[in-house]
């Protein structure tokens, strides 16, 4: 069974997921490459996290 | 990562052409989009075993890296064998330039981008994928960061090269990002084409069968025999070269005790 941490960061990329979905049904080259993805998932699972912790 | 390439690699150069672009006044696009993916002349031969060896071999000389070179054609050879599902199927073979297919879904690349997703998730190819996204769900341990460590990052010099230039953090998001790329793709692409506008469900065979699909002739008697022999040909130098290794495995065994 995950552990609570593994869980915690698998919640985090659901919610990723979910906005990546949503964009990506509304405007489907979103969806087109992969860097894209990349790109995204760069931002919102570490550049905006750490943003946040620099922050508060 | 040249496990991802690899499997990018068939269609990276040429997919774009196949569905057409449209930039200032110019529309560009293949006269035959088919012929341009899968067939020759035109970019086919991506789609074959072959490729799949010559740019595994130029990474083993080029880079010095087996990790790379196996890697890659591991990646490359799944994407072409996978693509024979298709109505075209692909020329695994080449320079024989027989499409192996078994038409088990549509291929309808020339109908154009949006098309192509609406009938390719509508039918068994879409299933296909749902069954990879289910298998890798339940190998949810290879994700961790904990066999990113230990197994994914030890084993090819790349990652610490590149972990010289990006915290391990980073490497660990771009390691997820193809299985979240992936099973996104595969959801938001679903929810446009059932949710959005409706298009609907065909997984019967060489299905969904409301749209105009490509097809390649039907392979002959003398073509599976052909096919046959290549397969039994590799099958028998496979075989050869493991009982040759475990000859040598054996001797060095011996040598050492």
């Amino acid at each position: 069974m995950p552990s609570k941490r593994q869980l915690t960061v698998a919640a985090g990329y659901v919610a990723a997921a979910a906005v990546y979905i949503a964009v990506g049904v509304w405007f489907t080259d979103f969806l087109l490459s992969f860097f894209v993805a990349l790109a995204y998932l760069l931002l919102v699972v570490w550049l905006v996290p750490a943003g946040v912790r620099r922050i508060f | 990562m040249p496990l991802l390439l690899g499997s990018y690699a068939p269609d990276m150069m040429s997919k774009w052409f196949v569905y057409g672009i449209h930039i200032g006044g110019w529309d560009l696009k293949a006269s035959d989009p088919v012929q341009f993916h899968r067939g020759w002349p035109g970019l086919g031969f991506t789609h074959s075993l072959l490729y799949g060896v010559v740019i595994a071999l130029l990474f083993w000389r080029v880079l010095g890296s087996k990790t790379w070179a196996v890697s890659f054609l591991i990646g490359e050879w799944a994407h072409a064998i996978t693509d024979t599902g298709d109505t075209v199927g692909t020329m695994l073979f080449f320079p024989w330039t027989v499409h192996i297919h078994f038409g088990a879904w549509a291929y309808a690349g020339q109908t154009g981008r949006m098309t192509d997703a609406a009938a390719y998730f509508s039918g068994p190819g879409a299933v296909w994928d749902l069954v990879w996204i289910v298998f890798g769900i339940f190998s949810w341990r290879v994700l961790t960061r904990s066999y990113f460590e230990q197994h994914v990052f030890t084993a090819d010099a790349f990652w610490g090269r590149a972990n010289r230039v990006v915290p391990i953090a980073v490497l660990l998001i771009a390691y997820r990002a193809a299985f979240f790329y992936g099973t996104c793709r595969w959801i938001a692409w679903s929810l446009w084409a059932h949710v959005v506008h409706h298009y609907p469900y065909d997984i019967s065979w060489g299905g969904p069968h409301w749209v105009n699909a490509a097809h390649s002739p039907p392979l002959t008697w003398p073509q599976l025999l052909g096919i046959g022999a290549i397969i039994g040909a590799g099958l028998a130098i496979v075989f050869t070269s493991r009982l040759e290794f475990g000859k040598k495995s054996w001797a060095a065994i011996r040598s050492k005790t």
